[in-house]
């Protein structure tokens, strides 16, 4: 998902943080643009850039990897309008050459753009005689344009028309996309839409374009909704609107909304917002792949005849939140498809001797498909011969374009920064994929397979169970979120699960969090437990739970408060709190994690923090 | 193509205790008929009449409607939440929208579903109107609603739930147009108790203030959990509306020796075995299975449910994740319900399962049977009446 934003006018705007010290009013066209940006960081910000054009000063581009508060906006005094964006990579690494604005190849037209070109490919081939300098699908956009104004110019011998260029070139792209064209010499910005969203503001003397209102709501709250296939020009004050090529009037509504709630579906967090959607998330990830009765599943994957028998290992390769999925997931690798797994950190993968690349699966999680490091790893693992494969969240991510085979995740859009309902629906992909490989191998009876299958398909409801007791998490996180520490213990598939609830309280609240397999708890770290460090612990199906609460027994006798997710029907009387956890066999630790989701945001809601956007850390790491 | 000026208010802060068990985990708002929450069904009349702002009155279990609903995108509206932390009654639910609204609004209520077309002539007539407005329609017992008495176009009182006899079968059908006028109107009302939308009515009736629109159209209101039967079968039963953009598989795979009716309506992943019978007016909802040679019949299926094989389940609601097991029986068939102090005889009633609870195989629910959510029957055990959620049936 990227951002834009266009704004023509006078340059005298409202800043609409009330904290503003210049009594509230920002100045300069570049200073509007700047901040409509910051107000359509939500939308993405591993990258950012704008296009200014002045009077005489003509167009100026400056565009870097990294937030929006990174950009310098150049000065440009006499700037009567300009462009801007922030990106989301989708195309391409995030780095300064692929943000936007993109130019043509006399840097007079800039273009940003929000969407996907799906034919540029096509569409590159026959620009072969202009100068590309990125990866993206974007760029093809200005040297159409330019393509166009230079055949319009020798017709008319005046240099083309912008607002016709773009009508033509819209006519040739093939995909979703919102786009905005400035040209030097031209006081218009023209734009397009065509799948993805885009709004005018009416201001008095300034037009707005952006992806959403939030991006200018400060200014005005009069705004026009295009609708597919409309082109715009806009000028200072006036705005007119082409659908195929005739003018069209489209209703000026008045937003009364203030901005922020309409963006989270009135959630003040996206986090909290998707880990709710986790029931149904998980049942997009379930949907017809389950086949019960059969005992098998689909998966739409398929390997060389032959490899899955002869598998000596398979080995995933991760990062982060997805790392501890692949924990999980090596465990019901060994357990139902009767292989050898092991999980690395991507960074730290090397394909390592004594082993047989052919024989070999080195599987790749990750929810962008774009994590520079699994990147490095999957092309390691590639160049030593090996077969890969990737579990991913994102459809035409780099990732898939380098593996041998894929299987998505379909959770669905994840905004936070913390992972969540990411999490539960890698697993699940991942357990399909064990016993996929597991049936394949002859390794896993159907009945076995069933009793997984059925755990599996119980899980969304389970989730919701969960879900429809956050008031007593929201309770506990009350109560303990003073803490000095917090330690998570588990055994088995609660050891992932506990080191996934360690990482979502620490990367949101900032705590020190860490998580232990249970057995290393009397080998360490139980110097650290005192009355101060709460215990949360997995005791659920699958986590060896008897096991684990000696080991919280430890803890609590040097006095650290207890916390457990219990499987429903068993109960530990010592805790001093207890969630339930509905009985779904081998996936009781992940709905266990939901609990753990809950209690992380609690704590960093009670304490206030930035919890979609965490210091120093960003959704989809794309730098080694 | 959209109206700029009207904000829809819906008011979807209630419990809907008469609904328990399905309302213990939800709003009544968010009970599902023919796959879609009730809710659901009333955006899509607001978003079809060109109302495209709407302020929702949320409380009660509201993460469930934020997170359904979101934004609105997906209805092609613009959703804004309010929150009625207290249900101190709809007159004061529609108050708390007072700071999103600024201008002509309409008030409809989250959980009784209308057409489009009363939608936006209650939208006209606020935006063109003088006066608030207030839709009647009739009702087969009006003594269940707010009797309306008229004077041609003028409504001059409202009497709610009237004990006595009443002079006509018209009612309140409980959709508004108001002017921000009325937030005072409100506050400026003296009710004992709930601060009920209908005393400000009747007050603003009394001053001669109160105009009528009538309306005959479709008009499915929820009052106990049996109507959550007639009405899924009345939405599946009509043609078919636009369907909002979903990203869900189409159609499920069905085996050939499957037996599906026509009035039948399966969410796109939902499981279903060989030699099922699914007869007319059912729902199937989401990641829900229906196991071999089951019958289902007049049935709502809430998502994530599990109908075991050979099970029988008639005119019956199973809530999310409840498992019916193998060969229980749900015949269906007229009961007598008990419901509070009311005695209902005669409801084409089977039962209802709530939430997360288990039937074991064998299992009997004799007719109109309530069995709470997260309950544990044993197998073969014959239900009878209401059982209490949490509660655990053992056979013997």
């Amino acid at each position: 998902m990227c951002g834009i934003i266009g704004y023509v006018g006078t340059g005298v705007g409202k800043d609409g943080d009330d904290a503003a010290s210049d009594g509230g009013t920002i100045d300069g066209v570049g200073a509007i643009v700047h901040k409509g940006l910051r107000n359509l960081e939500y939308r993405g910000y591993d990258s950012a850039g704008v296009a200014l054009v002045g009077e005489s000063s003509g167009l100026t581009v400056a565009k870097r990897s990294g937030e929006v508060d990174g950009l310098t906006v150049p000065d440009v005094p006499d700037a009567t309008h300009g462009v801007g964006h922030t990106r989301w990579s989708t195309h391409g690494p995030p780095t300064d050459a692929n943000a936007h604005p993109h130019t043509d190849c006399a840097g007079d037209v800039a273009v940003v753009h929000n969407g996907i070109v799906e034919n540029y490919e096509e569409l590159k081939a026959e620009l072969s005689d202009h100068e590309f300098t990125s990866d993206t699908d974007t760029e093809v956009i200005p040297h159409l344009i330019e393509e166009e104004l230079a055949g319009a110019s020798d017709e008319d011998g005046e240099g083309g028309d912008l607002l016709a260029a773009v009508r033509n070139v819209e006519d040739r792209l093939v995909g979703s996309y919102a786009i905005c064209a400035v040209r030097e010499g031209d006081d218009r910005i023209v734009v397009a839409r065509r799948g993805s969203p885009l709004v005018l503001g009416r201001g008095e003397d300034a037009a707005f374009v952006a992806s959403d209102v939030t991006a200018f709501l400060e200014h005005t709250r009069d705004v026009t909704y295009l609708e597919d296939g409309d082109v715009a020009a806009l000028e200072a004050g006036d705005v007119s609107i082409f659908h195929h090529g005739e003018p069209v009037e489209r209703a000026v509504e008045t937003v009364s909304w203030e901005a922020d709630a309409a963006e989270k579906g009135g959630y003040e967090h996206y986090m909290r917002k998707e880990i709710h959607e986790q029931p149904s998330s998980l049942r997009q990830t379930l949907a017809g792949r389950l086949d019960v009765d059969a005992g098998d599943v689909d998966l739409d994957v398929s390997f060389p005849p032959g490899f899955l028998a002869d598998l000596e290992e398979i080995r995933i390769v991760a990062c982060g939140t997805s790392y501890y999925a692949g924990r999980y997931a090596a465990q019901l690798f060994e357990e139902l498809a009767g292989v050898r797994a092991t999980v690395e950190i991507a960074s730290e993968y090397e394909f390592g001797a004594g082993r047989t690349p052919d024989r070999t699966l080195v599987v790749a999680v990750t929810q962008s498909g774009e994590t520079a490091d699994t990147l490095g790893a999957v092309r390691r693992a590639n160049a030593a011969g090996a077969r890969t494969f990737a579990v991913t969240n994102t459809l035409g991510s780099t990732v898939t374009r380098e593996v041998d085979g894929t299987a998505f995740i379909r959770a669905g859009p994840e905004i936070g920064v913390a992972a969540t309902k990411t999490f539960a629906s890698q697993v699940a992909t991942l357990a399909m994929l064990a016993v996929a490989v597991g049936r394949d191998r002859g390794a896993l009876g159907a009945a076995d397979a069933r009793s997984v299958l059925d755990d599996l398909r119980g899980l969304p409801g389970a989730v919701q169970q969960v879900l429809d007791e956050e008031a007593q998490v929201r309770e506990a996180a009350r109560e303990y979120q003073d803490s000095e520490a917090f330690f998570f213990v588990g055994r088995a598939l609660g050891v992932p699960v506990a080191l996934e609830g360690a990482l979502k309280l620490k990367e949101i609240s900032y705590d020190h969090a860490e998580g232990f397999a249970a057995g290393e708890l009397k080998h360490g770290p139980l110097a650290l437990v005192t009355p101060e460090t709460p215990v949360l612990a997995v005791l659920t199906d699958g986590a060896r739970a008897n096991e684990t609460m000696n080991n919280v027994t430890e803890a609590q006798t040097r006095g650290a408060p207890a916390l457990g997710c219990v499987s429903e029907g068993e109960e530990f009387g010592t805790l001093d709190v207890s969630f339930e956890v509905p009985d779904v066999g081998v996936v009781e630790p992940i709905v266990a994690n939901v609990y753990l989701q809950l209690f992380a945001y609690h704590v960093a809601n009670e304490k206030g923090r930035s919890i979609d956007k965490p210091r120093n850390l960003a959704k989809s790491v794309t730098v080694e | 193509m959209s109206d700029d000026s009207v904000t829809a208010v819906i008011l979807a802060a209630g419990e809907g205790r008469r609904l328990e068990p399905l309302t213990n985990r939800r709003p009544k708002p968010m009970v599902s008929v023919a796959n879609r929450p009730l809710l659901e069904h009333v955006v899509e009349a607001v978003a079809a009449a060109g109302v495209d702002r709407i302020a929702l009155v949320v409380g009660y279990r509201q993460e469930r409607i934020r997170n359904h609903f979101g934004d609105g995108d997906d209805w092609g509206v613009t959703i804004e939440y309010v929150e009625q932390s207290t249900q101190l009654g709809t007159g004061h639910a529609v108050l708390q929208a007072e700071p999103v609204v600024d201008g002509p609004f309409i008030v409809l209520n989250g959980d009784r579903i209308v057409d489009p077309a009363v939608v936006s002539r209650v939208r006209d007539r606020a935006r063109d109107g003088d006066h608030p407005a207030m839709t009647v329609t009739t009702a087969e017992h009006p003594r269940e609603y707010g009797v309306v008495s008229l004077d041609g176009d003028r409504v001059t009182g409202i009497d709610e739930k009237p004990e006595g006899p009443v002079e006509t079968n018209r009612i309140n059908a409980g959709v508004y147009a108001f002017s921000p006028a009325v937030f005072d109107a409100i506050r400026e009302t003296h009710a004992p108790g709930e601060l009920a939308i209908t005393a400000t009515l009747n007050e603003l009736a009394s001053a001669g203030d109160l105009t009528a629109v009538r309306y005959n159209g479709r008009w499915l209101d929820v009052s106990n959990l049996w109507d959550l039967l007639t009405v899924n079968a009345a939405l599946i039963g009509e043609p078919e509306r636009t369907e909002p953009e979903r990203t869900e598989p189409a159609d499920p795979a069905l085996d050939e020796s499957v037996t599906v009716a026509d009035d039948v309506a399966l969410a796109g992943n939902v499981r279903v075995g060989p030699n099922v019978t699914i007869g007319g007016s059912t729902a199937i909802g989401s990641n829900a299975t229906i196991e071999a040679s089951a019958v289902v019949e007049n049935a709502v299926i809430f998502p994530d449910a599990v109908i075991g094989a050979g099970a029988v389940v008639r005119d019956a609601i199973v809530a999310g994740n409840a498992r019916i097991g193998p060969n229980a029986t749900i015949a269906g068939g007229p009961a007598t319900v008990v419901v509070g102090d009311a005695v209902h005889r005669d409801v084409d009633f089977g039962g209802v399962v709530g939430d997360n609870a288990t039937v074991g195989g064998g299992a009997t629910l004799t007719d109109g049977a309530v069995v709470g959510d997260d309950v544990r029957a044993d197998a073969g055990v014959v239900i009878d009446g209401r059982i209490e959620s949490d509660a655990v049936v053992r056979r013997g």
